[in-house]
Formats: C-alpha cells, sequence, structure tokens
C-alpha cells in the first residue's frame, strides 16, 4: 500500500472541543484542503453520539454494541496503514477475520477511506432512526464527503471510499451472528415469566411496554474480548434477599431510604449527571465515548490514538453490558423502589431517577464504567485528570475528575444517590467492569 | 335557513330513551362522499403538524373547517351538511389559503363576533381577520403582529384579566436552518400581548423546548390560566415539560421544581384536557410515543401544587401499541381530545395515531383511538368497533357535531393521504347538550370558562380554552352528553369570577349561554 499524501498529516489539525455544531463548521470553514482523518472520527462520533439518543431501539446495551463495531471499524481503516503501527484485531475478537485488503500496488488517502468505513457504518447502525437522523446522517455524508475529496484524485477518491466501504461491511457482516442484531419492540419482549419468589424482578414502570424487562437475552451475545462460550466475569450475591428486618438485606435497603431522605444537592447533582437515560442522553456507554473524545480533541492526539481509544472502549464496554446483563437476568433481583414499597412499607416511596426497567444486581453502569476505567487508564495512565463537559448542552455543570477510576467510582454511587440499586449492585458491578476491561486491556494493539 | 332548535323526535338518542347500558358508538366513513379533498403535503419540514380548525364562519350553527396543506395550500371547506344528514362539505376560497401551514386555532380576536383565525407557518405566522360569511384577510399588519420566522408547531390563546386583547401563545420547533446537527436548536416560543387593537413586540418564552401543543388552563382553578407546554425530548437538550405562570403586565414565569412542578420528559405530541376524575381541576392527556400519559394533581388540598400523577395504565388509556391490524410495535399519537362520543355523560378519549415517516421501531398500521370512558373511570378501546380504525398517518383532528344532530362526529388530517370523516349514526346514543357562550367585552367567547352539567348528583365539568390538541384548534359547540337523563342544569364560570346559579338545561338543543340569563335556544339567522 502507497500512502497517500494525507495519511502523513496526521495530527496536523485538532479541533478544540466544541459543541458539534461548531465543530462542523469549524471542520467545513477551516479546511484548506488538508482534513486530518482524526477529524472525520471525530465528526462522525458526534453524529453517532447523537443518533444514539435520537434513535428509540437504543437503550444502553444495544448503545454499547455500536460503539463497539463502529470502534473496530475505525480501527481495522486504520490499522490498513502501516504508518499507525496498529495491529489488526483479527484473530484477537471472536469471530473476527481479517478485513478486506488494501491493494499495495495502489494509493488510498486516509480520511476518504475513513469517511467511506464510516459512512457505511454509521448508516447501517441507525438505519432505524427517526427523520431527522436520516437527514442528518446524509448532511454528514455530504460535507464531509466534499472535504474529503479536495485535493485528491477522483480515482484514488473513489478506491479510498470503496476499500473503507468494504472494511465496514466486512464488520456488518461480523455483527450479524452476535445475537444482538435484531432489536424488537424497543427491547421488551411481548411475553416474559412472571415472578418465581418475592426477591424476583418485577415492573416497576408505568409505562405499558416496559412491564416486560429490557433485552432478557442480551447475556447471550458473542462477547468481543471476554471468553465466549462461558460466564465470564460473574457474580453472585453476597447479600442474599431477606424480608426480615434484621437481615443485611433489609439494611440495604434502608440504607436507600436514608441516602434519599438526607440527600445533598451534591449528591442530586451527581445522581443526575450519570442518569443518562435512553433517548435523553447518549446512555452510559456514550458517556465514556464522551468523555475520551474530550480528551483526544484536548491533545490533539494521533490517528492511531483515536482508533485504538474508540475501538478499545467500545469493546470493554459491550462486553461489560454483556457480562452484566447474564449476571442481572441469572440473579434476577428486585429493585430498591419494588422492596422499599412492598416489604418495608413505605407505599408511596420514590427514587430520585427513574428505575430501569430490568433487574437490579449488578449496576451496569457500574459495570461499564468499571471496565472503560480500566481500559482508559491502562491507555492514559493512572491519576489521568479530565474535565467531563457530556451534559453541558443539557444544563449541566462540567465535572472534574482526577482519575477515570475516580469517575467509574462516581457513577457507580450515583445509581445509590438515585435510589435505583443497593450498594452492592453497584460495588459489585464495578468489580465485574474491571474483570472485563482486564481481557480489553489484554489486547494486542500495537505492531 | 335551516332551523337548528331541535325537536326530540327528530333525534335519534332523545333523552326518552331509557337505554342504561354503555353504548359503544357507531361511525360511517363519509370521507369519500363528504367533499374533502385536503391533505397534509411535505417531506421533512412537515413530519409534525398537520392540524385542522373547525369554527362557524358564517354563524348558521355548523362548523366549517380549515385544513393545514403543508406544502400545498390550506383548504377551507364550507359546511354545506343538512341537519341529521350526511356529512356534506365545499372547497371555497376563502383567503386562507396560505402555504406551509402547519395547523390553525379559530377564535375572536377583535371580539366583533366574526371568528377570525391563527395559521400556524414554517415561516411567518399570520392572523386572519373574519370577514364574515367566510372570509378572511391577512392582518397582520392592522394588528401589529410579528409573524417571525419559525417553524411553529403549537398554539394557545387567553384573555388575561384585565386585558382588552388577547394573549397569544405560539410554540415553535427546532431550527429548521441546522442540518446534520438539529437537536438542542429549539427555537424559543413567543408570547403576544397587545391591547387597543394592536399586538406589542412578542415576549420570548425563553428557554423553548420544541413545542408541539400549548394550553393556557387553569389548571389550579384559581382564576388565572397558566401556559402549559408539551415538548418533544427529541430535539431539546435540558428540556422538559413546562408550566408559565402568568400574572396580568408581569413576565411570564417558569414553573420549577420548588414551585411543585414535577420533571417530566416525553416525546410530547398533543394536549388534551377534562375534569377527568370529577374533582373539579383539569386533567391532561399528554400524547407521546408508546408513553402517552393522563396526568391527575396529586393533591388538591390548598395550595395546590402542580405535581402530577400518571393515571394512564391504571385507567386503560396507555394506548401504546395497535390494538388491531397486527403491527405489534409501539404506536405514536399526535391529536387528543376528550368529548362524549356516546352521550352517556361520560367524556371519552379519542387520539389520531400515524407514524412519523416510516420509523421501522414504531407501527406502519397505527389505528387511531377511540377510549370509551367507563362508569368507573377506566377506559375501553372500541376504535375497531366503532368504525374509526384508520391506518392513515394521522396527524390533527376535532370532534365536532358537523350535522348539528346531536352527535359527536370526527376528522382527522393524515399525512400524504386525504383527510377522514366520519359521521357519528349511532342509534343508541344518550341526550346530549350543546352551548355556546357570548358574553360582552373582549372575550367574547368566553375563553376560560368552565362549563358544567349536573345529572342527578353527577357533576360534569369541562374548561372551554383556545390552544392544545396536535394544531388543531374548535371554537364551536361545547357538547355534553346527557345518558339517560331526563332532567339537567348547566351552570357557567365565567372568565373573570362570575358564577352563574345552576339552571334547567334545554336537552338535545343547541343554545347560547349568556352570563345572568337563563339559556336560550340557537337559531340559525
Amino acid at each position: 500500500m502507497k500512502l497517500g499524501r494525507r495519511q502523513v498529516t496526521l495530527g496536523l489539525m485538532s479541533l478544540p472541543f466544541a459543541s458539534p455544531r461548531q465543530a462542523l463548521a469549524q471542520t467545513a470553514a477551516a479546511q484548506s484542503g488538508l482534513l486530518p482523518p482524526e477529524a472525520v472520527l471525530s465528526q462522525w462520533y458526534r453524529l453517532v453520539l447523537e443518533l444514539v439518543r435520537h434513535t428509540a431501539t437504543y437503550s444502553p446495551p444495544v448503545a454499547s454494541r455500536a460503539f463497539a463495531y463502529l470502534g473496530i471499524t475505525a480501527y481495522e481503516v486504520a490499522a490498513s496503514s502501516p504508518a499507525t503501527g496498529l495491529r489488526s484485531l483479527a484473530g484477537q475478537l471472536h469471530g473476527l477475520t481479517p478485513p478486506p485488503a488494501c491493494d499495495p500496488a495502489l494509493s488510498y488517502a486516509m480520511p476518504a477511506m475513513l469517511h467511506g468505513a464510516m459512512a457505511a457504518a454509521v448508516m447501517a447502525f441507525f438505519g432505524n432512526t427517526g427523520p431527522t437522523g436520516q437527514r442528518a446522517m446524509a448532511a454528514m455524508d455530504r460535507i464531509l464527503g466534499e472535504q474529503v475529496a479536495k485535493d485528491t484524485d477522483p480515482a484514488t477518491l473513489a478506491r479510498s471510499r470503496d476499500q473503507g466501504a468494504a472494511v465496514a461491511q466486512h464488520m456488518l457482516d461480523w455483527s450479524l451472528g452476535d445475537g444482538g442484531a435484531t432489536v424488537v419492540n424497543m427491547g421488551f419482549p411481548y411475553d416474559y415469566p412472571p415472578p418465581q419468589s418475592a426477591a424476583d424482578w418485577v415492573p416497576t414502570s408505568l409505562i405499558a411496554v416496559q412491564q416486560t424487562p429490557l433485552l432478557p437475552d442480551w447475556g447471550r451475545n458473542r462477547p468481543f474480548a471476554m471468553p465466549a462460550g462461558q460466564p465470564a466475569c460473574g457474580l453472585t450475591l453476597t447479600i442474599p434477599y431477606s424480608a426480615e428486618p434484621e437481615s443485611a438485606f433489609y439494611q440495604q435497603a434502608a440504607e436507600v431510604v436514608a441516602i434519599k431522605a438526607a440527600l445533598t444537592d451534591e449528591q442530586k447533582l451527581i445522581a443526575r449527571f450519570w442518569s443518562d437515560d435512553p433517548m435523553l442522553s447518549p446512555t452510559p456507554p456514550g458517556h465514556w465515548i464522551s468523555i475520551a473524545m474530550a480528551i483526544l480533541d484536548r491533545d490533539a492526539a494521533d490517528l492511531a490514538t483515536w482508533a485504538d481509544v474508540l475501538a478499545r472502549l467500545g469493546i470493554t464496554i459491550a462486553d461489560a453490558f454483556i457480562a452484566c446483563w447474564q449476571t442481572k437476568y441469572d440473579v434476577n433481583l428486585l429493585r430498591p423502589v419494588t422492596y422499599i414499597r412492598q416489604v418495608m412499607g413505605e407505599t408511596k416511596w420514590e427514587p430520585l431517577l427513574n428505575t430501569p426497567p430490568f433487574p437490579e444486581f449488578p449496576s451496569g453502569h457500574s459495570s461499564q464504567s468499571g471496565a472503560a476505567a480500566a481500559v482508559l487508564t491502562a491507555i492514559w495512565g493512572e491519576g489521568f485528570a479530565f474535565d467531563d463537559a457530556t451534559h453541558a448542552d443539557d444544563g449541566l455543570p462540567v465535572r472534574h475528575f482526577p482519575s477515570f477510576a475516580a469517575a467509574a467510582e462516581e457513577a457507580a454511587l450515583s445509581r445509590l444517590y438515585g435510589g435505583i440499586h443497593f450498594r452492592e449492585g453497584v460495588e459489585a458491578g464495578l468489580a465485574q467492569g474491571r474483570c472485563v476491561g482486564a481481557y480489553t486491556v489484554a489486547l494486542q494493539t500495537r505492531v | 335557513m335551516r332551523l337548528i332548535v331541535l325537536a326530540l323526535c327528530l333525534l335519534p338518542h332523545s333523552l326518552q330513551a331509557q337505554t342504561p347500558a354503555p353504548a359503544i358508538p357507531r361511525f360511517a366513513d363519509e370521507s369519500a362522499t363528504a367533499g374533502l379533498t385536503g391533505f397534509y403535503a411535505g417531506e421533512w419540514q412537515y413530519m409534525v403538524g398537520g392540524g385542522v380548525a373547525v369554527f362557524d364562519c358564517n354563524a348558521d350553527g355548523f362548523e366549517d373547517m380549515l385544513i393545514a396543506g403543508g406544502e400545498n395550500p390550506a383548504m377551507f371547506y364550507r359546511n354545506v351538511s343538512q341537519q341529521g344528514g350526511p356529512l356534506q362539505f365545499r372547497q371555497e376560497t376563502a383567503g386562507l389559503e396560505a402555504d406551509a401551514v402547519t395547523g390553525a386555532y379559530p377564535l375572536d380576536i377583535d371580539a366583533d363576533g366574526l371568528t377570525d383565525l391563527a395559521l400556524l407557518r414554517v415561516g411567518e405566522n399570520r392572523l386572519m381577520r373574519g370577514l364574515g360569511n367566510c372570509r378572511f384577510a391577512p392582518a397582520n399588519a392592522d394588528w401589529g403582529f410579528d409573524g417571525g420566522d419559525d417553524w411553529s408547531t403549537a398554539f394557545a390563546a387567553t384573555w388575561e384579566k384585565g386585558a382588552s386583547w388577547p394573549t397569544l401563545a405560539f410554540g415553535s420547533y427546532i431550527d429548521r436552518t441546522q442540518e446534520a446537527f438539529p437537536w438542542g436548536s429549539c427555537t424559543p416560543n413567543q408570547l403576544y400581548r397587545g391591547g387597543d387593537g394592536r399586538f406589542a413586540a412578542p415576549l420570548a418564552l425563553t428557554p423553548g423546548h420544541c413545542a408541539l401543543s400549548m394550553l393556557f388552563t387553569d389548571w389550579n382553578r384559581s382564576g388565572q390560566p397558566a401556559l402549559r407546554v408539551s415538548n418533544d425530548r427529541e430535539y431539546y437538550k435540558g428540556g422538559q415539560e413546562q408550566l408559565w405562570q402568568l400574572d396580568p403586565g408581569a413576565a411570564p414565569v417558569l414553573m420549577t421544581e420548588a414551585d411543585g412542578w414535577k420533571r417530566l420528559r416525553l416525546w410530547g405530541m398533543g394536549i388534551a384536557s377534562h375534569d377527568v376524575t370529577g374533582d373539579g381541576y383539569p386533567d391532561y392527556y399528554l400524547t407521546s410515543m408508546a408513553d402517552n400519559k393522563l396526568q391527575t394533581l396529586e393533591s388538591t388540598t390548598a395550595p395546590v401544587r402542580p405535581g402530577y400523577a400518571d393515571t394512564a395504565f391504571a385507567r386503560g388509556v396507555t394506548a401504546h401499541r395497535p390494538y388491531t391490524g397486527g403491527d405489534l410495535r409501539p404506536s405514536t399519537g399526535w391529536h387528543a381530545q376528550f368529548g362524549d362520543v356516546n352521550n352517556d355523560g361520560l367524556f371519552d378519549l379519542f387520539v389520531a395515531k400515524g407514524n412519523v415517516a416510516n420509523m421501522p421501531d414504531f407501527a406502519l398500521l397505527d389505528p387511531n383511538n377511540l377510549l370509551l370512558q367507563q362508569a368507573d373511570g377506566t377506559f375501553q378501546e372500541v376504535g375497531e368497533a366503532a368504525g374509526v380504525d384508520s391506518m392513515a398517518i394521522a396527524r390533527g383532528g376535532q370532534l365536532a357535531d358537523f350535522n348539528m344532530d346531536g352527535l359527536l362526529d370526527i376528522v382527522v388530517v393524515n399525512r400524504w393521504q386525504t383527510a377522514q370523516l366520519w359521521r357519528n349514526i349511532s342509534e343508541d346514543a344518550g341526550g346530549f347538550a350543546a352551548f355556546r357562550l357570548q358574553q360582552p367585552g373582549p372575550n367574547r367567547d368566553a375563553i376560560g370558562a368552565w362549563v358544567s352539567v349536573r345529572r342527578g348528583d353527577t357533576v360534569t365539568r369541562h374548561e372551554v380554552t383556545v390552544g392544545g390538541g396536535h394544531v388543531s384548534g374548535q371554537l364551536g359547540w361545547v357538547h355534553f352528553g346527557l345518558g339517560t337523563s331526563t332532567a339537567a342544569e348547566v351552570r357557567v364560570e365565567w372568565p373573570g369570577g362570575r358564577v352563574d346559579d345552576w339552571q334547567p338545561l334545554l336537552a338535545d338543543t343547541f343554545q347560547i349561554l349568556a352570563p345572568g340569563q337563563a339559556p336560550v335556544a340557537f337559531i340559525a339567522p
């Protein structure tokens, strides 16, 4: 493979962290023919964060899956250039075979390859989004397409886009067999067995479609980096269900009540900051992608770093949701609101946050945050401080964290403050996430 | 001249009927024969909207209509139905044939007794002055109205205490110039106040959260309506449903959690209001996607705070999924309206349904809902049995008695498909009473009044409003079913605080109510 001219311009330009509209305008206005490939990634990912928020099927597990495949797609395109020093993940991830290779006799333009790949992949994963999302994807394709075409001969441009699209198609074909490709009724089965014991999960929502739990089979999906075919990073309850007031379980619930009753403004803010509700945010997976993108932007990271971070972060979050969902439906534990109302007799008790419509143990946000922190710490190190402005557009303040681990711990605690998890659920979730993250960290990404 | 005072023997549902059992209404689809050809056209900028305004512009008692056309011109239809007969409309040029109309609301802005119209548009909104006999003329310049350049998708009007001129609220959607990142670009809603025959410059109701329905409503029965706004969470960031308090002469104030307002975020598309619970306070049905709400006050203990409980699930009005047609995907609700379609004395609920635009995760075959209220306060879906289970892509609509037979008919505006009109042909419905309120002064139609009908120990209350629904409004008869009651009374709580005494109503009759006066049967001029 010959290097196109823009393949050696990595890192020449990096956009400051800005709102998506501002960033796109800067991209369009500031280019003088040189569009860095990481800018292509950045813009598509900014749109993906919006599409996750605005596509009805994108619950957190579904979002995690999309982030994994999108990240791997971008990574494999980047890895096709020896200049990046990236090592293909083919053979390292379950079921991933080598993607179509570039013709070594021909030249390719990396921005166009990435654009071709992302356009194809994003439009496939979000093909079910609404008319505004469709319009936005078309606009992004057109605007970035014009940018990557500058100063590139038509033959190279077309070849590069086609090559990117071919890699994307390879990933899409691979994705179809993982068990998560089809989401029906927004993830809520039409039928579900009733609870068998007092400890079992029961619906907590007044929304009719949420009378069955979300994606009960998600834990059977093919994982990416963690072991397949056996429960990986599984958990068991150490505090068994009991309705006895003296029991540890009862005391856990009492702690949830006590915390709710004494919530400080800071704790309320923390709960809402990490609430990451589907349809109202980029979801918990998108929150961590947003964190990573802000750092990549801030530090003007090169393409290899962008691709490595987005791929491994996507992989580990997706694996965390698979592991977490496996445990959730093995244990099938009721939510605090159910126990507090039915067992403790506080019939009008309400949590600060909306209780998610699926079993409690462990906390999904905690699990995926633990995994994300493990991977990002492996990439950027312990004590890596950063600012998190994910929800600035929603009017929530920027939060500063001294490390990824600190952020993950706060995310986990937020579910306790929010009244939607017991303490064991959040602490075990974090541990599960760290376990999952270790498998991702073990991937070989550099030649 | 058509005589409108009805003799009992002419009515299929007279008070002489003693049928006690709940009756499933029957509707005949007269879309093909009634003369309506209009539909709501257009692509992205018209994915929402598609309203209909229903009003009587020639004072014959029969309600005419204007259908929003989107990219097509709006279409006016004169009602030429005969009393009790098939529905018949004739398209005419009325001066309302603007393009880019998303919806319309009738009201008498200048209190001249002639219905005016607010046209909501993608672009400049227009106020149209009624000239009589269903002719209208642009009035923006004469009334000092700055129509702006927004994508308007909601409207409400009220007469604030002491005001000589109405207060109008226009709700708007997203900044349509944003292409790749339109989310978070909701434009501010606008509040217009005025006096001396003109509107002042609008006040921006900031923040705007992409309103798809607004309603001035006296939620706490204080006598001072507040502005309820239902917003589309698809596009706002940091947004939620809103309630603006309006003190006369003061800037609107957004109610917060400190006031008792409970944060709610949904794909808000339409508001219907009625005192469903019978507690004297309005309840609100909010349409959304698979997540419709019926909000009732959590507590009516003074001081009443705006905390609402969702009772949709308990009352059986979630309407979250098609009930027929085999498509099990979640539903998309738009216009909603309470009305007693079987005249049993209980207000029922109609919800217009339709996919946004081929969204594959939501039902494409999404029938309208007709939910009959039952004696225990729950609702029963009868859309299929009643014959209104259309699978067309519905948006706006209205319940109105178009042929003045004492039965509510239904009109629905569809996206890309011809509007539909159903005549209520129920034979076992109860009796009815229909009222128009008239009072001297600027608020001629007594917008904001509460009309109550008492049958024995049962009191049914309804607030007279301009706004709500999905870009669809009505200025016409306020319809009550009387069931099998042989005697009933009516009382009006007029805007401004005057409360008339209970007085016998004229059953099975269209009648005019004025302050301090007995009901007068309506006779066409």
